[in-house]
């Protein structure tokens, strides 16, 4: 786990060639992976300006919500799983200081590489590690993580039980993962009217934005597919999770699942 | 959405954007460098952190005050009160009482909240050097010849204010005066933040003025 190169990839056992989603079409389960990693290759460049630009903004106040609720101190170990381009890894930088660590882990090396370049133009590094890995099988010890979360990342893992599962062990005793997901909105208004933005919306702005509208249907269709806040929290205490909760924002178009490994 | 998050991230942005206005700062935060200010103010539902590194990260913390006061290390400080209790903050004399009362407590590192309050409190900004750098020299000037009594009489008014903290620092008993630096550091930003828009609609009427001649 170095600063400066990203450790090798680690991929998940695959035995069963059974469906999975991929959107909205039904893929082979070992084709999941590199669809996906075709999608984040494709968005990576122009993730962030993005993410700003679809959420209005408001993808930072959830982040900060999860970081609020992530309790990190200072000389805490943090996992920051499917980390992307980095946005809750600066924050966690700063907050657990020199004598903690963060590692952002992310499948996808080009968003890892957007992530990295980021962090560094900031001066953030001593206290960082790089690593690419894949959520279902993570390359760390047992009970090394006080603090894991993971931010819009496991709606495209294809086994997510199997990341549930990857990201206890890895947790000490003690410790907590945020997951920080779309989710179901709870009214039917909000949801009519969510669906006919990430739907027609959504995928309009991909184009005009990102010269890419495939991806961006792929962002649409993923959210739909994914577990509503209930499932989730079921999956969570499948895996081993004690008093697991959920926090619905933005009237559930979101949703902060907490989990913690006692 | 949690209000807690936008109020934070407002705050953070305020104090981040304020601080480097005072090449001085740069020095006092290095000090403080890996020091964490926790603050919880009844009835407030969160209390608020500020964690110190190069910058200053503000966030609402949803554990309770006993929580973080069990996890403080030698880098943090806990400051608890209650809002109806901050007026009486100002009485140096009465600080004393409203700790043997236990309206007021602080737990773990008092030099922390004495630093934070020192790096809001010394803020020195050239206000007119700020605005030379957006607008014209001369402009700049004119603005604040016209709006150096608002200014004069602000920073008199934050001169007697840090005398009083100075005092209460001396006179009172070191945890007490601790305190009462952190309640107002927040008022201490807000002050300089109107400071700033007095000055910019002077140099609005100012510009104003210069077109029509
Ligand atoms: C929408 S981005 C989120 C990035 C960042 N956490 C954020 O909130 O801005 C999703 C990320 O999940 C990563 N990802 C997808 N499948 C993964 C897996 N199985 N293991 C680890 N990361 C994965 C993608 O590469 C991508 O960077």
């Amino acid at each position: 786990m170095s600063d400066n190169a990203p450790s090798t990839p680690v991929k998940a056992a695959q035995t069963e060639q059974e469906k999975t989603d991929f959107g909205f079409s039904q893929v082979e389960k070992t084709q999941k992976a590199s669809l996906v990693a075709n999608v984040f290759d494709s968005v990576a460049a122009k993730y962030d300006i993005m993410n700003d630009f679809m959420s209005m903004g408001v993808h930072r106040l959830w982040k900060r919500y999860t970081i609020d609720c992530a309790g990190a101190r200072a000389g805490h170990k943090v996992l920051d799983i499917a980390g992307g381009t980095g946005d809750l890894t600066a924050k966690f930088s700063r907050l657990v200081g020199p004598t903690g660590s963060v590692t952002l882990a992310d499948i996808n090396l080009s968003m890892l590489k957007v992530g990295r370049d980021k962090l560094r133009d900031r001066g953030l590094i001593s206290n960082i590690d790089y690593v690419q890995a894949d959520a279902e099988a993570l390359p760390f010890p047992d009970n090394h993580f006080d603090i894991v979360t993971m931010a819009f990342g496991l709606r495209n893992v294809t086994e997510k039980q199997n990341a549930l599962n990857s990201i206890f062990r890895v947790l000490k005793p003690g410790g907590r993962l945020l997951v920080l997901e779309f989710s179901k909105p709870t009214s039917e208004q909000l949801s009519k009217l969510y669906d006919m933005y990430s739907f027609h919306v959504l995928p309009k702005m991909g184009q005009l934005v990102a010269n890419d509208a495939d991806s961006y249907q792929y962002l649409a269709e993923s959210i739909r597919m994914h577990p509503d806040q209930e499932t989730l929290k079921g999956m969570f205490e499948q895996a081993g999770f004690e008093q697991c909760d959920y926090q619905n924002l933005t009237g559930g178009i979101v949703a902060l699942h907490r989990g913690y490994k006692f | 959405m949690p209000a807690s998050a936008l109020l934070t991230a407002t705050l953070e942005q305020a104090i981040n954007r304020v601080l480097p206005l005072d090449p001085d700062s740069a020095a006092r935060l290095q000090a403080l460098s890996g020091a964490r200010l926790t603050a919880f103010v009844a009835p407030l539902p969160f209390g608020l952190s500020l964690s110190f590194s190069e910058q200053v990260d503000v966030h609402a913390v949803h554990e309770a005050p006993a929580e973080v006061v069990a996890a403080l290390t030698e880098k943090d400080c806990c400051i608890q009160t209650s809002l109806s209790v901050l007026p009486e903050l100002q009485q140096t004399s009465q600080l004393t009482r409203l700790i043997q009362q236990q309206k007021l407590t602080v737990d773990g590192e008092l030099q922390i909240a004495q630093q934070v309050s020192a790096l809001f409190q010394q803020l020195d900004i050239d206000w007119e050097d700020q605005l030379a750098q957006v607008t014209n020299d001369v402009i700049a000037h004119q603005a604040f010849t016209t709006g150096r009594q608002v200014h004069e009489r602000v920073s008199s008014l934050l001169g007697t204010f840090s005398r009083t903290l100075g005092n209460a620092v001396v006179e009172e008993k070191q945890l007490a005066a601790h305190r009462l630096a952190v309640m107002h550091f927040n008022d201490s930003v807000s002050t300089l933040r109107d400071d700033v828009a007095r000055a910019e609609s002077r140099l609005e009427k100012l510009e104003q003025r210069l077109t029509k001649r």
